[in-house]
């Protein structure tokens, strides 16, 4: 459903993407990895519009989407949580969540209509199947780092994506708090039938997770493999398992 | 709260919990409620707003035509700020130079009376168009950018504005501006501009109330949170702060034609950048995330103005004075200070579920 | 239309002499916004104390004409010394606020300072005489050159040299710089970014009082002289790119040499050119001339 054609990417003189190339099937879980600055997030920001690639192509669902700007590619069904917490701080947990779901229902231009009243159906939904219902009224500002990044996911997917990309996903969290990401991680996957494209540097979680794994290095792509093939690749090894974060 | 605690607030990261009370996180230097007040108005606050409204319909019988006329002054004035805080407050757009669309508002209404003799509706009604079409054009070449660089391209295209209807002495009348427009009748007399002003303003909030609640407003809200976040949902960024400016530059203009209709004058200085500047205060003084701030911040600096330049001649002062004490210790305006103030006894209630 | 060569000669030099001291202020504003982001709506009155100050000292002296030397140097340190007070006491402690207050605490500071102006000097009109050496004009194949206009030729690029070396071969001026792509970098480094904030607010200072000391004998000084040189300096710095010196002296020139051609073509409209150009240049570039510095 997407295919990453080498593509590059520099600032300035640096390359952060340097020919990589990425494949995502339909309802498949591909972890994308790599030592630091290897490009992951560059990637990432590549395929959802944030920057706009120097070559190659993207192409989602039988289109190309490499250049065009965020929202459009989320319109057409990527949706993305980032690395951070990237949240509207100031709205409430429900409102967060809702003002997505607006954005899908082109209803963010709606000006006479009360927002309280409308698309309540589905943010619910979206609350309860991310265990965030108890804090719905929150300020999301204030909520605990943790929920904070399951919020992320909540958010993207009030867009309703059929790929959902997360860049760290647990990144900061506490080993409880991981194991209840991944496992709504993995839940959306199987339940939502959503296609996942994740990165992450705890490999337990991407061996024991992942279907497809993709190794990345200075921007470029090693490999990408099952989990087994990528264990057993001798330049993996060499590169990256080999070093400190395996 | 001293300033040393404060920088320490601000040195180290954009939202920490209040060290000084649990029920408050500090946002940007900010401090608000850890949980959301009740968006639409509850029904005390819809009689307490109905009572208020009884009690300015019937005020031209009792008092004097001087209070009469400072409080459509604040009327005017508050429609102005509140205006501007739509997309301030609420869309985190850096507006520097909202006078504009107020003086092309009140400056339209004015030559098309003066210089075409149209009715005074039709003029009254072409004033806001023109103001939002204004805002169109300026606001189409801002929002390319972002903060500061949009606020410092808004002064520079604004200024513009300013120097032709400063230096356009044949039409506009320069610097001295036009003075003694015709008025129909019903306006001519300070309880009838009264009555306009208040059932205008009061249409104009109540618009503005409801494109804030609805899922327009909501969004703009988000956009002023996390735009990057927003642009990642779907949202086209640029073009929901260039219908915001519309919006906002719409009503600023409906405030101009109201300032004619009162003053029956207009000149340069309605849209000189100073005046933008005081609206802002207003927005800052009333609180700028909350709805009914910009009303509080205008009636303010309106009564302050007339009470304190009976006296002194160093009235601009005081308000900097206030400025700067409400910068340092208030920088979230009187209402936010309020509802921070009365929230522990709203947020238990709040606290139930999901309303 | 006919236009006398000499008539446009001598309009340029207007031009260009207004454009140095425009020039001097807008650096100090351009300088401060890039260190600290603060864009300082204060900077005009800064620079009207300037031209007070330097009235009052001549003033002193009577018709010495060291006086007018005394006042060249001293007034910009009056109102560097107001600016140092006003960082210290009160902006220092608001540099991790949003812009939205730092201008609007600028905006507070203007309204007192203006004020206080009125306190001290009143509302009347003040003129100061240069001295004679720069008094009066030469003539040089046919023209008539105002002398002052020269001075101020001279002056202009050696207040952008010394900026230049300022923030280029001096500690303070690289640092400076790097705090404004990256203050918590140099915070890190174990500077102590405070007073390289205070000493980048005081130098605009400096800018704004040496304008205002400059602009004295050319001008009648009086309230409200803060009002239009503000907003030119804002447009100036903006077509420049915030931040940038070079940027605020190209866009000097162009605001001051268009508006007094603008005489030529359109006397009424003079002051609608330099307008005009700043918004032609911001829609072809919106982030100015040159590249800002952050």
């Amino acid at each position: 459903m997407l295919r990453v054609e080498s593509i590059y990417k520099s600032f300035d003189d640096f390359m952060a993407v340097n020919g990589a190339c990425l494949t995502v099937e339909r309802g498949a879980l591909v972890a994308v990895i790599g030592p630091n600055g290897a490009g992951k997030t560059t990637l990432f920001n590549l395929i959802t519009g944030l920057h706009k690639p120097d070559r190659g192509k993207i192409i989602f669902e039988g289109q190309e989407i490499g250049g065009l700007a965020p929202y459009e590619i989320c319109r057409r069904g990527v949706a993305r949580a980032f690395q951070i917490a990237n949240i509207f701080p100031r709205l409430s947990v429900f409102e967060n969540v809702q003002v997505a779901v607006f954005a899908r229902q082109r209803q963010s231009h709606n000006l006479f209509q009360p927002a309280q009243k409308l698309a309540r159906a589905e943010t619910d939904a979206i609350l309860q199947s991310t265990g965030l219902e108890s804090q719905a009224r929150r300020v999301a500002g204030a909520l605990s780092h943790g929920d904070q990044r399951i919020l992320e996911i909540a958010i993207a997917l009030g867009s309703q994506p059929h790929l959902l990309i997360l860049d760290e996903p647990t990144a900061g969290m506490s080993p409880e708090e991981t194991a209840k990401t991944m496992n709504l991680v993995q839940q959306l996957a199987r339940a939502r039938g959503i296609t996942i494209l994740f990165c992450e540097h705890d490999m337990d979680i991407v061996f024991s997770v992942a279907q497809s794994i993709m190794v990345m290095r200075h921007g470029e792509t090693i490999i990408q493999a099952t989990p087994d093939e990528v264990r057993q690749n001798h330049q993996v090894q060499e590169a990256y398992l080999g070093g400190a974060d395996a | 709260m001293s300033a040393e605690n404060e920088k320490t607030v601000y040195e180290s990261a954009c939202i920490r919990e209040n060290p000084r009370s649990k029920n408050e996180i500090v946002m940007y230097g900010v401090m608000l409620p850890k949980h959301m007040p009740i968006k639409l108005a509850a029904p005390r606050w819809l009689w307490l707003t109905l009572a208020l409204l009884l009690a300015l319909l019937l005020l031209p019988l009792a008092a004097p035509l001087f209070y009469i006329y400072i409080i459509s002054v604040i009327f005017v004035t508050a429609l102005l700020a509140m205006s501007l805080n739509l997309v301030l407050g609420y869309g985190g757009v850096y507006q520097f130079h909202h006078a504009v669309f107020y003086g092309v508002g009140a400056y339209t209404a004015t030559l098309l009376i003066t210089e075409l003799a149209m009715p005074a509706w039709l003029a009254f009604a072409a004033g806001p168009v023109v103001a939002a079409f204004t805002g169109l054009l300026i606001g189409w070449f801002c929002v390319r950018l972002t903060k500061l660089y949009f606020g410092m391209l808004q002064i520079a295209l604004g200024s513009l504005v300013w120097v032709i209807a400063y230096r356009w002495y044949d039409v506009t009348g320069g610097d001295n501006g036009i003075h003694d427009i015709p008025m129909p009748e019903f306006l001519m007399s300070f309880q009838g501009a009264y009555y306009f002003i208040l059932i205008i303003t009061v249409v104009c909030v109540a618009l503005m109330y409801l494109i804030l609640n609805s899922p327009f407003g909501a969004t703009l809200q988000a956009i002023r949170d996390n735009p990057e976040r927003c642009e990642a949902i779907g949202v086209n960024v640029r073009q929901h702060q260039l219908i915001g400016i519309v919006i906002a530059s719409f009503f600023g203009g409906v405030a101009g034609v109201l300032f004619v209709a009162l003053e029956r004058s207009v000149f340069p200085g309605l849209l000189f950048w100073v005046l933008s500047l005081e609206i802002l205060v207003m927005c800052l003084l009333g609180g700028w995330f909350t709805f009914a701030g910009p009303i509080l911040g205008a009636a303010i600096v309106v009564a302050l103005r007339t009470v304190a330049s009976r006296y002194t001649d160093y009235w601009t002062t005081i308000l900097g004075i206030v400025l700067i004490l409400l910068i340092f210790f208030l920088p979230e305006g009187v209402m936010g200070w309020a509802r921070e103030r009365f929230k522990p006894r709203a947020s238990k209630a709040d606290q139930g579920g999901v309303s | 239309m006919v236009v006398d060569p000499s008539t446009v000669a001598s309009l340029l030099l207007v031009g260009l002499a207004r454009a140095m001291i425009l020039f001097i202020v807008a650096a100090g504003l351009t300088f401060v916004l890039g260190v600290l982001r603060v864009p300082n709506v204060a900077h005009g009155s800064l620079y009207m104390i300037g031209a007070f100050a330097a009235f009052s000292i001549t003033d002193a002296f009577g018709n010495n004409p060291a006086g007018f030397w005394i006042a060249l140097v001293t007034a910009p340190l009056v109102v560097a010394a107001v600016g140092l007070i006003i960082e210290r006491a009160l902006l220092s402690h608001l540099y991790q606020r949003e812009h939205l207050m730092l201008i609007l605490f600028t905006f507070g500071l203007m309204l007192i300072l203006n004020d206080m102006v009125k306190f001290v000097w009143g509302a009347d009109y003040r003129s100061v005489t240069p001295p004679e050496i720069l008094d009066g004009s030469f003539t040089l194949f046919d023209f008539a050159i105002p002398r002052y206009s020269i001075f101020l030729l001279i002056l202009g690029p050696l207040v952008a040299l010394s900026l230049w070396l300022l923030s280029n071969k001096t500690r303070l001026g690289k640092i400076s710089r790097a705090a404004a792509v990256d203050r918590e970098m140099v915070g890190v480094l174990g500077i102590n970014v405070s007073w390289v904030f205070a000493a980048a607010f005081v130098i605009g200072c400096l800018l704004a009082g040496l304008g205002g000391a400059l602009v004295a004998p050319t001008t009648s000084i009086s309230l409200g002289m803060d009002q239009t040189i503000i907003i030119e300096s804002f447009l100036i710095v903006t077509i420049g790119g915030l931040g940038n010196t070079w940027g605020a002296l190209i866009g000097a020139l162009l605001f001051g040499v268009s508006q007094s051609l603008g005489l030529l073509v359109l006397p009424q409209f003079a002051i609608v050119f330099p307008y005009a150009i700043v918004v032609i240049v911001l829609l072809l570039r919106p982030r100015g001339l040159l590249r800002s510095v952050w």
